[in-house]
Formats: structure tokens, C-alpha cells, sequence
């Protein structure tokens, strides 16, 4: 079983290699229709400028070079994972992005845990006792969080739990000057992480309740709950061993879109909470137009995406067996 | 008896006592206190820290404190020794005469040399730096005939030389660590070794940027804080938020929302002190494209700023920060004699909106069936949402006189390629520094000769006036101080007429501070000075 596994992820990953290159490809060219370069950029944030210096900076960065020669330089280092050089940085693409990496894994890993959690629990409690007080409750506070921009929600939870009650600091990932290592260090980022985490999960929390919800309820109709009943099993029992197993694939499929997006997706969270993350790096390369930065970040993303739906569609199968595994193509 | 004297005696205790315990604490809390870390707050993280290779703000702000510059200069803006002990100037203005500070050392402990003045000077500022040119232009050779003599020769004399040696524009760099080497790969751009208060710690990308004390500083007993933290917080509520709670002691101008700023100021343990701009000379401003029609007649775009009220902008869009403005020359130039309104056209008058009309229709641009006499776009800097307001009461305003604007909105580099690159813009507002003296950062936006298509920050408006451009010629030149100040007054009065910028508002660009930072501001030059005044209340 596990060496059809394995051959269907080897298949998956190889479908995958033409779609990555042709989103670099694609966004190669299309970035490029922002106007404006990062010489311009830098000359703008340097409030004062000689055709000296642009000209100096554009051959620096190889600006000045034709778009065609641009072009297949940055394919060959694409091919050997050369992600290029940052000028404005003044370091490789590569170091940036490794920087910056844990912190947007933790953020992303956390908040997905306390969401996947939350949300599970929240809809089947939401399910189990449906049409009761409690469930109208747990419904509407999904649909509020659901519908709240995240950015308010990050500010209102910081002016209230940073600068009112002083629990957590307002932001960033650890308290500067402290140079703290081992445990100290951890304890002091789990504790800078805690408000964007919360933050960040309100939205997918909301999705996953509702979504847990409504997958439990149409599964606790179906014929075999029913013959379970009849067997005397009780309804705990039922809902613990069949019924949420059931449930949880539609969860899950939105699970793996929430990881695909992991790179970018948290600008909003990353920017209110200055939390030194991809989403808020890639941000500031499109203003800076630091095109290898932010095509270093595409390509990772794209790869991470492809990695994701192959997993994701291989968890199905180790969920629910009778889903099988077609090698080459999906079949979930 | 015995009872008495006791009494007495304790009485006089007690009024010994009384005393001290009023008298300590206040010497006490005067005095400057060693240690702390103080933690400012600034945008946009920058992308080199080495400032002699970029004038950007953030880079200004960090670099001061890591080197030092050879003159600094004090609330009249005239020049006060720094690594140059003394100078002196020649009769014919054509050579300065260096004297430098003896028994100063760079961070890693190499001793600062003439030679290190002359390397900074011709090899790096005046080939890298963006006003490097401007400001070193006239410079032929800097002698060296000792370790602490440095000798200036000049092609011609160039007086506002002298007011741009601070470390913010010419901030002196270790020869031995660059020469010879590929200075924007250098490692040592972005971990540099200077002479300053402060020496580079490290940097976490996205984070901070942390300095430490230089315990071997040339000024005795300085710095007084033992660290320096700059730290980036992308969003402005949030940085807000920060010094409310007293994680950050400073936030620079610009960091927070004019109208925040207001509001923290009036929380007991926060406060706004005046100052620390004046040797930047900001000025709101919007430019004119003297070139494209209608706003190639002067008529026009006087009208446009009789239109504007300064002072509603300033006090509902900036809250005050600032004061209007007049001309190119700002007030900040008064304590050198530059500055003057006399004779100089004033677009606040009570009757302006009738001035404005009546200019316009002069200009055969009549008022049609709806009211509107022609059609404008208005780019709006790319700054903050701030401006964009400011755009929108121009909109209004212009409108009162018949002119219909078009708000265009886009991010920074959008906005450099539209409005420099292609020139393709009627108006576009922005802010320009004009530095300690006109020549240095005036005189750029009004001069023909600085007409350069593409690169930004220039002369955009393509203005071109021959009388002004000689006033501006005699000015660099000028050695007597008060033929130098009728020379500004000329070149106020020509410009304000020609009106081909409008200027708005000489901007404050204060700092919200905590009230236990002390000494803070000292000099006109504010947080971009060396602060090593500056101490930390416990």
C-alpha cells in the first residue's frame, strides 16, 4: 500500500513541475506590467536623485539589461533553485525568505491548530444540539467572525488586551533587547504569539464550524447512523467513532487550501501585528518592486501549493477507504 | 533650659532635613542619567544604513548616530565644531582649512586620520551620495599635509558648503575599511563602522535595528543611553498602540496619523516636543508642469493659489503641524537673514477667490454652461492616506473657481514614472527639504540648469527663468553674507510671483515621545543628530 503511495505522490509531484514553471513564466511577464522599477523606488525613498545614481543603481541591479536576457538568466538559476539576489537587501532571495520562514510557519501552524480545533468542536457541539440556544449562539458568533475584517479584529483585540488589561505585548515576535535564548526565547515568542494567532484563526474558525456543522448534520441522517442507533450504540459513542470521521472530509479539504495560501495570506495579520513574516516580505517587495524577491516568493508558494493538494488528496484516501488512489490522476 | 537648646537643636535637624529632602530630588532628577535602552519607531525599514550612499529618511536616521560628520550645527543653523575642532576659511573663499579632532577612533579601534575626510569626501558622498554633487560639487582637492589637517581647494568660492557638512549629508567614512573594494558589496554597508556615539549591533530584518553604546565616544561621558533600538512596525494604528502602552519611547513624524498624534499627546506619560526639523527645511508643496496648458500661463497658476486656503489645510488635514507657507525660502531661514516676505506676492489675501476668478478669465479660460473652465488632474503623493485627503479638499477648493480635478491615487514607484520619467501630470503635491542653505536643496527644484527629465526630485516643473536663474549662479558664489540674503529676497519675490510651485505648508515634523525621554531634541537637526544628549528618566 505504501509503495502505491509513494509512486502516486513521485506521479503527483511530476504533474507538478510544468504547472510551477508556468506560473514563474506567467509571472515573470506580468509583474512587470507595474510601472516604475526599484530604482525609481529607491530614488523616491531618497527624496533627492542624480541620473548618476539612478544609473548607477539600475546596472547594479541589471535593470538596464534587455527583458530577453533577464529573462532566461532568471529561468537558469530558476531550474538549479538559484532564487536570485535582492539589491535593495543587498542579500540572496534565498536567506530572506529562510528568515522569514519559521515565523510565518509558526503563525500559520498555530492558528490553523487552534482553528481546526475550535472549529471542529464548535460545529459538532453546534450539530449535536441543533436548533437549541446553545447552537444559534455558536452560529452567530461564526457568522461574526466570518463577516469582521481582520484587521479590526487584530486592533480591537490589542487595544483591549495590550493597552487596557497589559496582558500581551502589541506587537512584534519577541521583546526587543531581551536576547533571551533556549526556553526563555520560546516562552517569549508563544507569548508575543498568542494575539496574532487568536486573530488569525477567527476567520477559518468561522468556515469550519460552519462547514463541520453542516457536513455533521446531513451525515447523522444517513442510513448507517441509523442502523448504529438501532444497535444500541450510544449517540456519544456514534458521533465520537463514525459520525465525525465522516464529517471531517470537507473540513479537510478546506484545511489544505488554508495551508496552500499559508505564504501570503496572513499580509493583514503580519502588517497589524508587525510580525516578521513571507506575507507582509512579499508585500513590501511589490511597493519596492524587488522583482526577484517577489518571484522568489511566487515560486515557493506554487510549490508549496502543488505539495498541499498532493497530500491533501492522499489524506483522503488514508480517511476513507473507499475513496482509492488512481496513480497520475485524482480521484477524490 | 536643658529642654530648651534640645528643642532647638531638633528644630534645626529638622530644617536641615527639610531641606535636603527638597533640594535632592531635584538635583537629582536633573541630573543625566547613564544606561537605558531607548526604542524609537520609523518607517519604512530602510534598505542600507550607511548613509553616505543614500539620503533616504529612515537611512538619515540611523546613520547619524554611527558617524559623525565634520561640522553640526546649532539652532541658528551655523556651523559648531564636530570632527573638525576648527576652521578657516580664505579671504578669496576658495580654500577651507580643516582642523580635526585628535584621539579619535573608529569602532574597531583604527585611528580617524585626514585621510579618512578626504576619502569620504571625493570618493564616496560626492560620487554616491544624491546631493553628494550638489553639495561637493565645487570641491577641486582636499589636501592632507598631516594626520589632522585637512586642506578644501574650491574651483570657485561656494559658501553653502559649509552648511552641509553635518554627518547627515557628509558623514565621514573609515578609508581603511572601503578603499579598494566594490563599495555597494562592501559588508560593511549594512554593519558599518563609524566614529559615532553608537555603534551597529545587528539588524533582524523585518524587526530592528539595534546599536550599542561607543564606550570610546571623543565627547567625554557620552552617549549617555546604553542602547539604541530602531524598531519597524508595518501599521500606524498599531504603532500607536505601542507608544500608548510605553513598549517604544519615540515615534518619528509620519509614523502616526496626524490626528492619533493629537490624541496621545494628551496622555499624561506621552508629549510632542518642539523642533529638531529646522535644519531640513521641509515644505509641503505641489508642483506645477509650467510646460503643458493651461498651467503655462502665469496667470493660472496663480489663480490656483489664490484657491487654496493654507491655513484650513494645515489645521484640518495636518492638525496643525506646521505653519503655512509662503515661498521656496522658509522662515526656518530667518536666523541666517534668507528669509523675507517683504514685497513678496501673498496668495492668503481676504478677497483671493475674487483674485483668482478674475485671473483666470484674464487667461480667456471663461467659465462654460456648468461652471467649469477646464479640466485638471491632481497626483496625489504617494505618503499615507493623508494626502489623499489634502487632494480631495484641492478638489473642492479648485472647484469654487471653476476648475474640475481629477484625483489620481498610486503607490510610490507608479507615481515617480508618471510624474518624473514621463512627465505626463498637471499637478502633483510632495514634500522637498530644503537643508540648511537654498543652494543645497532650493535651489534644485527652480534652476534651469537642473532641468533633468527622468531623474526625480529635481526640476520637475521645468520652470525657467534667465533672471532667476543668475540670482541663484550670484548666490553660490556670494562669500558677504548680506549681498548673499538681498540675493534670496530677489529670488523669493521672482518666484512667488511666477508661481511655478504652490506651496502649501512648512511642514513640523515633530516626534511623539514618551516624558521620560529627556534632551531628545537639541539641535535643528532633531532625531537625525547624534543624540548623545540624550538620556532615558527611570
Amino acid at each position: 500500500m505504501w509503495k502505491a503511495r509513494a509512486r502516486y505522490i513521485f506521479g503527483r509531484l511530476l504533474h507538478g513541475v510544468p504547472i510551477v514553471l508556468a506560473i514563474v513564466v506567467a509571472n515573470f511577464f506580468l509583474i512587470r506590467l507595474a510601472p516604475g522599477d526599484a530604482a525609481q523606488v529607491l530614488a523616491g525613498e531618497a527624496g533627492a536623485a542624480t541620473e548618476q545614481y539612478m544609473q548607477q543603481i539600475r546596472s547594479q541591479f541589471g535593470l538596464d539589461r534587455p527583458l530577453a536576457v533577464q529573462f532566461f538568466s532568471y529561468m537558469k538559476n530558476i531550474l538549479v533553485f538559484d532564487l536570485g539576489y535582492s539589491f535593495r537587501h543587498g542579500r540572496t532571495v534565498a536567506s530572506l525568505i529562510l528568515d522569514r520562514l519559521g515565523a510565518t510557519a509558526l503563525l500559520m501552524f498555530v492558528s490553523m491548530a487552534l482553528s481546526l480545533g475550535m472549529g471542529i468542536l464548535l460545529g459538532t457541539i453546534a450539530a449535536r444540539r441543533n436548533r437549541s440556544s446553545a447552537a444559534a449562539l455558536i452560529m452567530l458568533v461564526a457568522i461574526v467572525s466570518y463577516a469582521t475584517p481582520l484587521f479590526w479584529v487584530g486592533l480591537m483585540l490589542i487595544i483591549l488586551f495590550s493597552i487596557n488589561l497589559g496582558w500581551f505585548p502589541t506587537s512584534g515576535m519577541s521583546t526587543v533587547g531581551l536576547d533571551a535564548t533556549g526556553l526563555a526565547y520560546a516562552l517569549d515568542v508563544a507569548y508575543h504569539l498568542v494575539l496574532p494567532a487568536i486573530t488569525l484563526s477567527f476567520f477559518y474558525m468561522a468556515l469550519y464550524t460552519r462547514l463541520m456543522r453542516a457536513s455533521m448534520l446531513e451525515t447523522l441522517r444517513l442510513d448507517f447512523v441509523r442502523t448504529a442507533r438501532a444497535k444500541g450504540i450510544s449517540e456519544r459513542k456514534i458521533v465520537r467513532r463514525h459520525v465525525i470521521r465522516n464529517a471531517i472530509l470537507p473540513v479537510f479539504t478546506m484545511a489544505g487550501v488554508q495551508v496552500s495560501g499559508m505564504l501570503g495570506g496572513s499580509v493583514i495579520v503580519e502588517s497589524v501585528f508587525g510580525w516578521p513574516g513571507l506575507g507582509l516580505l512579499a508585500f513590501e517587495a511589490l511597493f519596492a518592486r524587488d522583482l526577484n524577491l517577489l518571484l522568489g516568493i511566487f515560486f515557493l508558494s506554487s510549490i508549496l501549493v502543488v505539495i498541499t493538494n498532493a497530500l491533501v488528496d492522499l489524506a483522503y484516501t488514508m480517511i476513507d477507504p473507499r475513496i482509492e488512489l488512481a496513480r497520475g490522476r485524482s480521484n477524490a | 533650659m536643658r529642654v530648651v537648646r534640645g528643642f532647638r537643636r531638633l528644630a534645626r535637624l529638622l530644617g536641615y532635613a527639610a531641606i535636603v529632602a527638597i533640594v535632592a530630588p531635584l538635583s537629582i532628577a536633573n541630573a543625566q542619567q547613564r544606561g537605558g535602552t531607548l526604542i524609537i519607531t520609523t518607517t519604512p525599514e530602510p534598505a542600507v544604513i550607511t548613509n553616505a550612499f543614500s539620503s533616504a529618511p529612515v537611512t538619515n536616521e540611523v546613520g547619524t548616530k554611527i558617524f559623525d560628520g565634520l561640522l553640526e550645527y546649532d539652532a541658528d543653523l551655523k556651523p559648531i565644531p564636530s570632527l573638525a575642532e576648527s576652521w578657516t576659511v580664505s579671504p578669496d573663499g576658495k580654500t577651507v582649512t580643516f582642523r580635526l579632532r585628535k584621539g579619535v577612533s573608529w569602532h574597531d579601534g583604527k585611528p580617524f586620520t585626514s585621510a579618512d575626510v578626504q576619502f569620504s569626501l571625493l570618493k564616496v558622498v560626492r560620487e554616491y551620495h544624491p546631493r553628494g554633487p550638489g553639495n561637493l560639487g565645487a570641491i577641486v582637492a582636499i589636501d592632507t599635509p598631516d594626520a589632522h589637517t585637512a586642506v578644501v581647494r574650491l574651483a570657485h568660492p561656494y559658501p553653502p558648503m559649509m552648511k552641509g557638512l553635518s554627518s547627515l549629508e557628509v558623514p565621514i567614512l573609515p578609508k581603511h575599511v572601503y578603499d579598494g573594494t566594490d563599495f555597494r558589496n562592501n559588508p560593511a554597508m549594512n554593519a558599518p563602522i563609524g566614529t559615532g556615539p553608537f555603534k551597529f549591533s545587528k539588524w533582524e530584518k523585518g524587526s530592528f535595528i539595534q546599536l550599542e553604546r561607543n564606550d570610546k565616544y571623543w565627547r567625554e561621558g557620552r552617549p549617555y543611553l546604553d542602547r539604541l533600538i530602531f524598531r519597524f512596525i508595518a501599521d500606524a494604528s498599531t504603532r500607536a498602540a505601542a507608544i500608548e502602552k510605553g513598549e517604544v519611547h519615540v515615534a518619528t513624524f509620519g509614523t502616526i496619523n496626524p490626528v492619533e498624534m493629537r490624541r496621545l499627546e494628551k496622555l499624561p506619560h506621552l508629549e510632542i516636543a518642539a523642533g529638531g526639523y529646522e535644519a531640513l527645511a521641509p515644505v509641503m508643496l505641489i508642483e506645477l508642469n509650467t510646460i503643458r496648458a493651461p498651467l503655462n500661463d502665469k496667470r493660472v497658476r496663480q489663480a490656483i493659489a489664490y484657491a487654496i486656503d493654507r491655513k484650513f489645510i494645515l489645521e484640518n488635514i495636518w492638525y496643525g503641524f506646521g505653519k503655512p507657507a509662503v515661498g521656496p525660502i522658509s522662515s526656518v531661514y530667518s536666523g541666517a537673514g534668507l528669509y523675507t516676505t517683504e514685497g513678496v506676492r501673498r496668495y492668503d489675501v481676504k478677497d483671493r477667490l475674487d483674485i483668482a476668478n478674475r485671473l483666470l478669465d484674464e487667461a480667456g479660460y471663461k467659465r462654460g454652461a456648468d461652471g467649469i473652465r477646464f479640466k485638471m488632474v491632481h497626483d496625489v503623493g504617494p505618503f499615507g492616506e493623508d494626502w489623499r485627503r489634502m487632494g480631495e479638499y484641492i478638489k473642492q477648493a479648485l472647484a469654487r473657481v471653476g476648475i474640475d480635478v481629477a484625483i489620481r491615487s498610486n503607490d510610490s514607484p507608479t507615481y515617480m514614472r508618471q510624474v518624473f520619467t514621463d512627465h505626463d501630470f498637471f499637478m502633483a503635491s510632495g514634500w522637498f527639504i530644503g537643508m540648511a542653505d537654498p543652494t543645497l536643496g532650493v535651489q534644485r527644484q527652480y534652476w534651469s540648469k537642473n532641468i533633468k527629465p527622468g531623474t526625480p526630485f529635481n526640476n520637475t516643473t521645468r520652470y525657467s527663468n534667465p533672471d532667476v536663474d543668475r540670482l541663484w549662479e550670484a548666490a553660490q558664489t556670494e562669500l558677504d553674507p548680506e549681498r548673499r540674503a538681498r540675493i534670496f529676497h530677489d529670488i523669493q519675490r521672482q518666484i512667488v510671483d511666477d508661481s511655478p510651485v504652490i506651496w502649501l505648508i512648512e511642514m513640523a515634523l515633530v516626534a511623539v515621545q514618551n516624558t521620560k525621554v529627556q534632551n531628545l531634541i537639541t539641535t535643528p537637526l532633531g532625531i537625525r543628530g547624534g543624540l548623545y544628549e540624550t538620556w532615558l528618566k527611570p
